[in-house]
């Protein structure tokens, strides 16, 4: 299954409610929302516990039947790893399919990730087979087959790679905590030498995708990546290049085995034609640029 | 013994071909179809087809080969063939219902001590559990039609493959004086492994296009040029000068799909490892996706309302038929462009695009275009000049899957040439 849409053309929805609107991805969309003049609702954790049991009856009686609910929220790894996040995770997931299993609205949002597939496939597609490596993973899919069994409205599945942007609180591997490195220490070590490959997605272009799947009233599936893979080594030299100050790349001997990831996004290119994607270099360079604008208030 | 008289049931492309090449050799031929309409096209010498060197051999044939419509001329012939061509829908699956009506019919008007023979491309096992015909004077034929090239293998068969309900009795002497006159290897076996035989001569063929695509796509990353690797396979004997080494745009056409689609089907029926199946076409899909691609990464990604030339809509060359053709597909995903069409033999459908235009010829689908796209290698493309493309395109890709353009002329004309199997040009912004 890949992505079909409700309306041919971009509609404005009548209200978006960016559930994990503290989240790093949750913020920039909806800043986005009000930038280009769609009402949008934040939901924090801070504004209500979705783990609660109360908290589907909470949710739905903020939902309206025209409301399209981007899910974002979910304890990131850098939260914890372990059988309790995973649980309090799909605690969330289920207060949100009880919410809209009480009130049917326009449109489900699922921001699932890339780690539903394994690395057996270095190619991945919408195709590809879901097959988690961890809970992290086990955790999005299970998500993803709850709001498809229990949702009671139009759904897509938006599976996301590695998002990194100003701003970002995640300190995983990649461009995100190689900058905090460069700066902080003048130095980035690798995992052996940096070969692994991966594919990063600058937040703006991932934010203006779940645009469009929300104002194209999209339902199904799609992988969100540039389609294009770096190695953790060139991700570390062109954040090196743009640091400001001399920084050592400093490989280490590797403990696990490599590990590569590419996406195909014909999918992506067929939903959304003419879609422009930042290369990794080009995200890089509008990053610093945010950090800059930032930092100087 | 008099030279026996031939018929032929169902006169489109398979059985129009194989029974011109049959009168070729000097049998008499009696060529029914109940579709009257057809039956007086052929005998005005009008095809329906297209196929290279069938209107001459036709001709050549004269008075030998004989057109009707009356099912009961059959009743004269002592070997009948039985033809049609068999429609298969979009999962790969063959509808075999016309084919049993046909030799329902014919069985019924034929001499019952004459031959059967069912040419038409059958599943595994359709043959023995037909029932309309003795067993021991029923065959099944493996055809080996090759659109753009099916009057020469017809003509000339590397081998004839023969099942036979009892392949240790001789082959019954008429129709052994037919297939004899091909002066080719007969090959006799069962039924069923006859029908098989011809999906294992598909599956091998995918399984040489498959690896073709797989390392021509790692040509195109590490600056190799899979055109200068083909050439050595082939003169290696385990591979073969003839091997299937030209990378392309996925399987398509509907033939090697439904032999897929069976395979795929008998391995799930009795519990048999078959994942190779669904990995070639899995890389069958993923190749077809690939002009888009590039035209993505190009073009379509950059430039405002992009205006595309597309060359060839036929899903091969020398052919009518866009059965799952790379073309159409392409057509179709490319609703955000202005597209200009441009092919041989098929007048491109406007009901495909919106924002469509069909050329008159192949020049004028490069006017004002941001990018020139050569979907069929038409052999009349090879003459186009890049000088000529480049000086009335816009911009400057040309997505140039099968290498029709001279490369070096190309560049040479600043034109950014995209080839299967070859390193990508760098991108001029």
């Amino acid at each position: 299954m890949t992505l079909s849409h409700a309306y041919s053309h971009s509609r404005k929805p009548d209200r978006v409610i960016v559930l994990g609107s503290g989240g790093f991805l949750g913020r920039n969309l909806h800043r986005a929302c009000a930038a280009s003049g769609v009402a949008a609702t934040g939901l924090a954790s801070s504004d209500i516990d979705l783990s609660d049991a109360s908290a589907g009856a909470r949710l739905a009686k903020l939902l309206r039947p025209k409301d399209v609910l981007v899910f974002l929220a979910a304890l990131t790894p850098d939260k914890g790893r372990d059988s309790a996040t995973l649980m309090r995770n799909l605690a969330v997931a289920r207060a949100v399919c009880e919410a809209t299993r009480a009130v049917a609205i326009a449109q489900v949002v699922y921001a699932s990730s890339d780690a539903v597939y394994s690395f057996d496939n270095a190619l991945i597609s919408e195709d590809t087979p879901a097959a988690p490596m961890d809970l992290y993973g086990a955790m999005h899919r299970t998500r993803e087959l709850m709001l498809a069994a229990e949702a009671k409205s139009p759904l897509a599945v938006l599976r996301l790679t590695a998002v990194y942007g100003a701003g970002d609180t995640h300190n995983s591997y990649g461009p995100n905590r190689f900058l905090r490195q460069a700066v902080k220490d003048g130095r980035i070590p690798l995992f052996g030498n940096g070969e692994e490959t991966r594919d990063h997605l600058y937040v703006d272009d991932a934010v203006n995708v779940i645009l469009k799947v929300v104002s194209h009233g999209s339902t199904g599936l799609l992988n969100l990546a540039t389609g294009t893979s770096a190695t953790f080594r060139t991700t570390a030299e062109m954040v090196a290049a743009r640091a400001g100050r001399a920084v050592e790349i400093a490989p280490s001997a590797r403990q696990n085995p490599e590990t590569h990831r590419h996406f195909d996004i014909t999918n992506l290119l067929r939903a959304f034609p003419g879609t422009r994607l930042k290369s990794l270099d080009e995200g890089l360079a509008a990053m610093f640029v945010d950090m800059r604008a930032e930092a100087s208030g | 013994m008099t030279s026996p008289v031939v018929g032929f049931a169902g006169m489109t492309h398979l059985g129009l071909v194989s029974a011109s090449a049959v009168a070729a050799r000097g049998f008499e031929l009696v060529c029914f179809d109940p579709d009257r309409a057809l039956i007086d096209r052929l005998a005005g010498q009008d095809m329906p087809v297209l196929e290279p060197g069938l209107n001459e051999l036709i001709r050549g044939n004269g008075a030998r080969q004989r057109f009707t419509s009356a099912r009961g001329d059959l009743k004269a012939c002592d070997v009948v063939y039985v033809a049609p061509d068999v429609p298969t829908d979009e999962e790969g699956s063959s509808d075999v219902s016309g084919l049993t009506a046909l030799i329902r019919d014919v069985s019924a008007v034929m001499d019952p001590g004459a031959v059967m023979v069912v040419l038409s491309q059958v599943p595994p096992g359709y043959t023995r559990a037909l029932g309309l015909w003795p067993l021991e004077r029923l065959y099944y034929q493996v055809e080996t039609l090759v659109f753009g090239q099916a009057v020469e293998r017809a003509l000339k068969p590397e081998r004839t493959i023969v099942g036979c309900a009892e392949p240790a009795a001789p082959l019954e002497a008429r129709f052994r004086t037919v297939l004899s006159a091909f002066g080719c290897p007969i090959l006799p076996m069962r039924y069923e492994s006859a029908e098989l035989a011809k999906i294992s001569i598909n599956c091998c063929l995918v399984a040489s296009v498959t690896v073709a695509n797989t390392l021509a796509q790692v040509c195109e990353k590490i600056g190799a040029d899979w055109g200068e690797i083909a050439p050595a396979l082939k003169l290696d004997r385990r591979i073969g000068a003839y091997a299937y080494l030209a990378p392309g745009l996925g399987i398509a056409g509907g033939n090697l799909e439904r032999d897929l689609a069976t395979v795929q089907r008998l391995s799930e029926s009795y519990g048999t490892e078959a994942g190779l199946i669904a990995a070639w076409r899995r890389n069958s899909r993923y190749r077809r996706d690939w002009p888009l691609r590039r035209l993505h990464e190009r073009v379509l990604s950059r430039a405002k309302e992009p205006v595309i030339g597309i060359l060839g809509v036929t899903y091969k060359e020398n052919t009518h038929s866009i059965k799952n053709s790379p073309a159409v597909a392409l057509i179709t995903e490319l609703m955000s462009c202005q597209l200009r069409v441009f092919d041989p033999a098929v007048r491109a459908s406007t009901d495909w695009h919106p924002h469509m235009s069909v050329s008159e010829n192949a020049l004028a689908c490069c006017d004002g275009a941001d990018a020139l796209v050569i979907m069929t290698p038409w052999p009349q493309f090879r003459s186009l000049k890049p000088s000529d493309i480049a000086a009335r395109l816009r911009g400057r890709v040309v997505v140039d899957p099968f290498s029709m353009l001279d490369r070096a002329a190309a560049i040479a004309a600043g034109l950014e040439h995209i080839v299967l199997g070859a390193p990508l040009p760098v991108h001029a912004e």
